[in-house]
């Protein structure tokens, strides 16, 4: 908990609804706490503060928790945003990248509303058959530990999952960077043998990188009906590029998983909570990221920065609470539109190609780096 | 089209061909001309097409349309051509009849056409016929306008050069097709280095490859001494800018301004955005796709925030994302959202502005140099060492003209065959 009192009381609130079993999504309690949250930030992040005022936002003016001013995730590669001192610093995650690119960091001053936050959204949309705080399931990690990686949020979430729902034997299957394909396969052959369902979670490119060992090697499993896959992340740099459809298509030609038991995660360093894919918690329905109560999606309109239209394309901003001791509104690097309840990540638009024979966008960095 | 319907082409165009060597070379030179003499005139129904019909193909607005074809064409002019053909392969007479040489284009030149801007397509579509090879180019997905008006000008002007041209849609992605139209002797191609690199990947020897990759321009500037000139050199900077929504490889990213006090750089940075606030008056931005304003807006928001965290950054925006001027506080790279997004750079002098140039150099296609006096000829040269292949006056970078050599190299001679023939016994 924050030593701050003010902050300690929104922290209190916000972990009392992270560890509800029955979830809400009351707009009004989401809006009195954004905007609590909102000018505590603004009082307490120097940065954060100014960069509101060059917008002429102020906890005065904001009126809702959709006004309150985003800032873009890539801001923490050149700034820190905390609302705490440096010396209270107790964690610092960072931004995954290539050797060549700038890593952004989060600074934390406490793990605990990150924790309570992961836990139930992984649980709800990843396991929602689980009923009891005892249920457990058979978990293999395709990426590295915590202690392999301290300050990896990913690893830090993995591991909170794993002493949380994992069955005895559950691990990481990635050790010193090389993802442990014996013990993976050993694994996933057993649990083909045994009928006891497996859950893969991982990075995607570690799932490419298993797919190829077993493309190589002729290896075929038929993983049993109710084991998954979680996947996040993307492939620069890491692996070859595979589009998310055709990686799907080949889980469930080598592991036997279609893509209605494969979940994508949508998370980032700079968030405290996390969104999931739809397809195991309500199969029957359309594919869409959902998200807990707490953190909240609007898809901005980048050409007048109003909230888009339903279905039209747009930047995706993330409110979210469990982000109180840095800053609770993200405007993420990606596109996105909604979908019901939820939204799809759609990454760039979809077939765009350059307009012109200039040079664009990222290009410039790929150039520029040794 | 299908792959069979491009070999059809082909075999068409092998037999047009025949006919197109047997011309002289400086009759089929004067029909181009005349074609080029026609899209330079505003009153041509073909420039008047295009300027009518390119907005809603492209998103371009017209007037940007217009202004940029007045800018760009103003230098292409058949007389041009001619001395562009003489430059590259020697006296238009000596062609046909030198015994100790024989210049010849090849027998089919495919062209891969890229982007929304006309004049890399008419220059395209003209530069293998000058040298008498007959062309199948494919469009552009995002203009699939100028290579038909361009071809159908060309068959007005001159029925048998018309026939050895056609003009293929397909989607990029269609492996047949694109296969299909690799078959041909001569490929000239423009893209992404990716686009490029799989056309690499499948084009052979004894095949030649003509690859134009994407680059990008950038200006570089001394302090302007007076407040009159710091407004015309942010008009003149503006319409570099400006002008094909800054989409061409000719369309400055960066403006570096070359002084030990960075006030001088903010200075014009607020001129610019004057400037490119008029431009916007008179020539639009044309429309973007969501991705190109998420872009924009993203790199806006970030340099907010350095501003917020106490940098010397200052920002000039549009209301909407029509444009907008980022002056920086250092040389870091930053991506380029283009459609009118400039960043305004200070450097202490010219040394560190070469050595922030350094490792993009390759990909440099212009530079846009003022305000050196006697040192501007050493910047020149030394920016041509880094890889520039045009140094000019800011408010000229879009108006190449037609014998810039492109990436280096020239437009016709590598469309072409040179044979040497030395005295023999």
């Amino acid at each position: 908990m924050s030593a701050d009192p003010r902050r300690a009381r929104i922290d209190h609130r916000v972990l009392e609804w992270m560890r509800e079993s029955r979830w809400s999504y009351g707009e009004e309690r989401f809006e009195a706490l954004a905007l609590e949250l909102f000018a505590f930030q603004f009082a307490h992040c120097e940065i954060y503060r100014r960069y509101c005022e060059g917008r002429g936002q102020t906890p005065e003016k904001v009126e809702t928790w959709r006004q309150i001013p985003a800032v873009p995730t890539s801001a923490f590669k050149e700034v820190e945003l905390r609302c705490f001192p440096a010396e209270c610093t107790e964690h610092r995650f960072r931004t995954s990248g290539t050797s060549t690119d700038v890593r952004g960091t989060l600074h934390l001053d406490t793990l605990e509303l990150y924790e309570a936050s992961l836990l139930p959204t992984f649980r709800r949309f990843v396991f929602p058959e689980f009923l009891m705080p005892e249920d457990r399931a058979a978990i293999r990690v395709l990426a590295p530990s915590n202690v392999e990686q301290p300050d990896s949020s990913l690893s830090h979430m993995f591991a909170v999952v794993l002493d949380a729902l994992g069955e005895p034997g559950s691990d990481f299957d990635v050790e010193h960077g090389k993802l442990q394909f014996d013990r993976v396969l050993t694994v996933l052959v057993e649990s083909a043998a045994s009928e006891v369902p497996i859950a893969l979670c991982g990075t995607a490119f570690a799932l490419v990188h298993l797919i190829d060992h077993m493309n190589e090697r002729g290896v075929l499993i038929g993983l049993p009906s109710a084991s998954r896959i979680m996947e996040t992340g993307g492939f620069k740099g890491r692996s070859r590029e595979v589009p998310r459809n055709e990686l799907y298509a080949e889980i469930k030609r080598v592991l036997g998983v279609p893509a209605e038991r494969i979940v994508n995660q949508y998370g980032m360093t700079e968030l405290g909570s996390q969104f999931y894919d739809s397809v195991i918690r309500a199969p029957s329905e359309p594919r869409r990221k959902l998200g807990p109560p707490w953190a909240r999606v609007v898809i901005v309109d980048p050409e007048t920065g109003h909230e888009a239209a339903t279905g039209q394309v747009g930047s995706i901003v993330v409110v979210d609470l469990a982000n109180t001791g840095s800053v609770l509104s993200l405007r993420t690097g990606d596109l996105g539109r909604a979908v019901l309840d939820g939204f799809e990540v759609i990454g760039r638009e979809p077939g765009a190609e350059a307009r012109g024979c200039s040079i664009g966008a990222d290009e410039i960095l790929d150039l520029e780096s040794p | 089209m299908t792959p069979d319907e491009i070999a059809e082409n082909f075999a068409r165009l092998r037999a047009a061909g025949e006919r197109l060597k047997r011309r002289p070379i400086g009759e089929v030179l004067d029909a181009l001309g005349a074609v080029l003499d026609a899209w330079r005139d505003p009153r041509s129904h073909w420039h008047r097409d295009l300027i009518e019909r390119l907005p809603a193909a492209t998103g371009f607005s017209a007037p940007t349309v217009a202004e940029g074809l007045r800018r760009a064409l103003e230098g292409w002019t058949g007389d041009a051509l001619r001395k562009l053909a003489i430059r590259e392969l020697g006296p238009i007479e000596a062609l046909d009849t030198a015994a100790d040489r024989r210049v010849s284009g090849f027998e089919t030149t495919a062209v891969l056409l890229a982007g929304s801007l006309p004049m890399p397509s008419l220059l395209a579509l003209i530069a293998p016929l000058a040298v008498r090879s007959p062309v199948l180019a494919k469009c552009a997905s995002r203009d699939p306008l100028t290579p038909h008006l361009v071809a159908q000008s060309i068959a007005e002007a001159d029925d048998e050069l018309g026939r050895c041209i056609r003009v293929a849609d397909f989607p990029a992605a269609d492996e047949g097709c694109t296969q299909a139209l690799l078959e041909a002797d001569c490929i000239w191609a423009t893209g992404s280095d990716a686009t490029i690199a799989a056309v690499q990947s499948q084009v052979k020897p004894p095949r030649r490859l003509v690859a134009d990759g994407h680059r990008f321009s950038i200006a570089a500037v001394a302090a302007p001494e007076s407040a009159a000139h710091r407004a015309d050199l942010a008009r003149r900077l503006a319409v570099d800018v400006a002008l094909w929504d800054q989409l061409g490889c000719l369309s400055p990213i960066e403006v570096f301004v070359a002084d030990p006090d960075p006030s001088h750089a903010a200075a014009l940075g607020e001129a610019l955005a004057l400037a490119l606030a008029d431009a916007e008056r008179n020539w639009p931005r044309g429309s973007i796709d969501a991705s190109a304003a998420h872009a924009i807006a993203q790199q806006r928001a970030e340099a907010e925030v350095r501003r917020a965290a106490g940098r010397a950054v200052a920002i000039h925006l549009s209301d909407s994302t029509a444009w907008t001027v980022i002056v920086e506080d250092g040389i870091a790279p930053r991506p380029a959202p283009l459609h009118r997004f400039v960043r305004v750079v200070p450097v202490p002098d010219r040394e560190q502005l070469l050595a922030a140039l350094e490792p993009v150099g390759a990909q440099l296609a212009a530079v846009a140099v003022e305000g050196f006096g006697e040192e501007s000829e050493r910047l020149a040269r030394a920016l041509a060492e880094l890889g520039a292949s045009r140094v000019c006056a800011p408010g000229s970078l879009q108006s190449p003209p037609l014998d810039w050599r492109h990436g280096g190299r020239g437009v016709l001679a590598p469309l072409v065959r040179f044979a040497d023939i030395e005295p023999l016994r």
